[in-house]
C-alpha cells in the first residue's frame, strides 16, 4: 500500500530524514510516532508527493504518489490544510466527494449538524472534523492522517477511530496512548531515522513487558539482575525497578531468594517507557 | 473536476463581498463623477465604471488564489484527485462568471439613476464587450496570485489595479492627459478594454487596433501567468 525506500531530505543544514525505509501492507494500522521535529510530517509529505526527497523514492498503492492520488483511492488528512471560509460545510464536503470515483459522505451526527454552517464560524475541533470528512470523501483504500485528533474532544476522537477501523491506515501522532490503542504496528522516528519498527506488543517487549518495583533492606543489584526474565535493573536507594519479559518466573524467584523483598508491585510497560528508553526523551 | 467547477461557480456568484466591491463601488464613483462633480458625460462614465469594476473582478481572481495558497487549502486540494489545471480552470470560470452580474448592475444604474438612453442592441452588446475586454486581466491576476501569497498579493494587486485603471482613462478620460502619457495610455490594456464599450456607445464596432492590442496583452499575461503558475503550482 505504501512503500518508502531510502528517503533522505535536508532543509539547509537540518537533516529531516536520514535514510528512512518503510513498507505498509494492506490492512495494517501503522502509527508513526516521534517527538516534534522527528521527521513525521516530512515523511508523510514525501509519501504524498507534496515534497521531493533528496534521495530515495516513494510509492503509493504501487504507483508514484501523484498518480495514486489522482486515481482517488487514498484519503489524506493534513495537519496544516486550510479550508475555504466562505462556504457551507455540506457544500464543501459534497464538492470534494464529487471528485472521487466512489464518493462517500461521512455519516456522523456532529458533521450533519454542521452541514448548513459556514466554515468561518467553526471551532478548531469542528474544522478538524470537516478535514477528516474530506479525507474519507472518496471511501479510500488507504488513509494517511497527520495528527488526526488534534483539537478533537473525546466523543469526536472515538467517532474518528471507529471510522478508521476497517481500513489501512498510516497515522502520525505524538499521543502514545493513541498509538497503543489504535495501531497494530508502531514506527518510531527520531532524528530523521527509524529507531524502532514493530508490533505494539514487540515494542513493549523491547524494554521488558512488565515492570516490577520492590523495596529491599539490603540491596544486591547483581543478584537482582540474575533473576530469570530480567533484562534491566534500576536501583534508587532501597527501591529497585526490574524490567522483565517473564514476570511470573521473576516473581517466583524473587520471593524464593529475597526474604526481605517488600512493597512488590507490577505494572505493564506502556509505550511511554518504550519511547523514553529508545530515544532518551519523553514525547 | 465537474463537482469542483460547480462549487466554485456557486461560491463566486453567492459571494456578497464580490458584488459590493465590483458593482457597488463603481456605481458610487459613477454617481460621483456625473451627478456630484459633473466631470464626465453619463454614458461614457457608465461604461468606464462598468469596465473598472469588471477589471477588478477579473484581476482579483488571482487574489483569491493567493489567499488559498497561503491558507493551505491548495495543499488539501493537492491530495485529492482534482488535477492542478482543474483548480485554476474552476477559479477562472467562477470568477469570470461573477463579473457579469456586476457589469449589468453598473449599466442598470446608468439607465435607472443616470438616465442613460441607448438602443436595445447597444444595451445587449455592452455587457458582452466589457466582459470580453477584461479577460486579459484574469490572466494577469493569476500571475500575481502565483507570485505572491496572502495579503501582500492583495496589496500589490490593488496598486496594479489602480495604476492600470487610471492610466487606461477609466477614471478620467485620456483626452485630458498630456501628449506623451496619452500615447502610452492608449496602448494600455485598460484603455483598450474600455474602448470596446465607448465605441459601442456610438454604434461602432471595436477597431482592429483594439483587438490586436488586447490580444497582445492577453498573450503576454497568459505567458506570465502560466510561467508563475508552473513555478508555484500547489505550493
Amino acid at each position: 500500500m505504501l512503500e518508502l525506500t531510502g528517503l533522505k531530505k535536508n532543509y539547509g543544514e537540518i537533516t529531516a530524514l536520514d535514510g528512512v525505509s518503510l513498507r505498509v501492507g494492506e490492512g495494517e494500522k501503522v502509527a508513526l510516532l516521534g517527538p516534534n521535529g522527528a521527521g513525521k510530517s516530512t515523511l508523510l509529505s514525501i509519501a504524498l508527493g507534496l515534497l521531493t526527497p533528496d534521495a530515495g523514492a516513494a510509492r503509493l498503492l504501487g504507483r508514484p504518489p501523484r498518480e495514486a492520488l489522482a486515481a482517488g483511492r487514498v484519503g489524506v488528512l493534513l495537519q496544516d490544510a486550510g479550508l475555504p471560509d466562505d462556504v457551507r460545510v455540506g457544500d464543501l464536503v459534497a464538492a470534494v466527494a464529487g471528485m472521487y470515483p466512489t464518493p462517500s459522505i461521512l455519516a456522523d451526527p456532529e458533521l450533519e449538524a454542521l452541514a448548513g454552517r459556514r466554515v468561518m464560524g467553526l471551532s478548531g475541533g469542528q474544522r478538524q472534523l470537516v478535514r477528516f470528512a474530506l479525507a474519507l470523501a472518496g471511501d479510500p483504500a488507504l488513509l494517511i492522517l497527520d495528527e488526526p485528533t488534534v483539537g478533537l474532544d473525546v466523543d469526536a476522537r472515538r467517532s474518528l477511530w471507529r471510522q478508521v477501523r476497517d481500513r489501512t491506515v498510516v497515522f502520525a501522532t505524538h499521543y502514545l496512548a493513541e498509538a497503543d490503542d489504535h495501531a497494530d504496528r508502531v514506527v518510531l522516528l527520531a532524528g530523521g531515522r527509524v529507531v524502532a519498527d514493530g508490533p505494539v506488543g514487540e515494542m513493549k517487549a523491547l524494554v521488558g513487558g512488565t515492570e516490577v518495583r520492590l523495596t529491599l533492606d539490603t540491596m544486591d543489584e547483581p543478584r537482582l539482575r540474575s533473576l530469570p526474565g530480567v533484562h534491566d535493573v534500576l536501583v534508587e536507594g532501597a527501591s529497585a525497578t526490574l524490567r522483565t519479559g517473564d514476570s511470573d518466573a521473576t516473581l517466583r524467584a524473587l520471593f524464593a531468594g529475597f526474604g526481605d523483598a517488600r512493597n512488590v508491585r507490577t505494572s505493564e510497560a506502556d509505550l511511554e517507557s518504550v519511547f523514553v528508553s529508545l530515544t532518551g526523551k519523553g514525547a | 473536476m465537474r463537482s469542483f467547477l460547480r462549487f466554485e461557480v456557486r461560491r463566486a456568484l453567492s459571494n456578497p463581498v464580490n458584488l459590493v466591491f465590483l458593482a457597488g463601488f463603481p456605481v458610487l464613483l459613477y454617481l460621483l463623477w456625473t451627478k456630484v462633480l459633473d466631470l464626465a458625460s453619463g454614458p461614457v462614465s457608465m461604461v468606464s465604471m462598468a469596465t473598472y469594476g469588471a477589471m477588478g473582478g477579473a484581476l482579483f481572481i488571482g487574489g483569491a488564489i493567493a489567499l488559498e495558497r497561503s491558507s493551505g487549502w491548495l495543499r488539501q486540494l493537492a491530495v485529492t484527485p482534482l488535477p492542478a489545471h482543474g483548480y485554476i480552470v474552476s477559479k477562472l470560470a467562477g470568477g469570470m462568471l461573477a463579473v457579469l452580474p456586476s457589469v449589468v448592475i453598473v449599466l442598470a444604474a446608468g439607465a435607472l439613476l443616470g438616465g442613460v438612453r441607448l438602443p436595445a442592441a447597444t444595451w445587449l452588446a455592452l455587457p458582452l464587450l466589457i466582459w470580453a475586454g477584461v479577460v486579459p486581466f484574469a490572466a494577469l491576476g493569476v500571475a500575481f496570485g502565483y507570485s505572491l501569497k496572502g495579503q501582500s498579493a492583495t496589496i500589490a494587486m490593488m496598486v496594479a489595479y489602480f495604476v492600470l485603471a487610471v492610466l487606461g482613462g477609466l477614471w478620467l478620460p485620456v483626452s485630458r492627459m498630456p501628449g506623451g502619457l496619452r500615447t502610452l495610455a492608449e496602448y494600455s490594456p485598460a484603455y483598450q478594454a474600455g474602448s470596446l464599450g465607448w465605441r459601442a456607445l456610438d454604434g461602432l464596432a471595436p477597431t482592429g487596433t483594439s483587438v490586436l492590442v488586447l490580444a497582445a496583452w492577453a498573450a503576454l499575461f497568459v505567458l506570465l501567468g502560466g510561467w508563475r503558475y508552473r513555478s508555484a503550482a500547489w505550493r
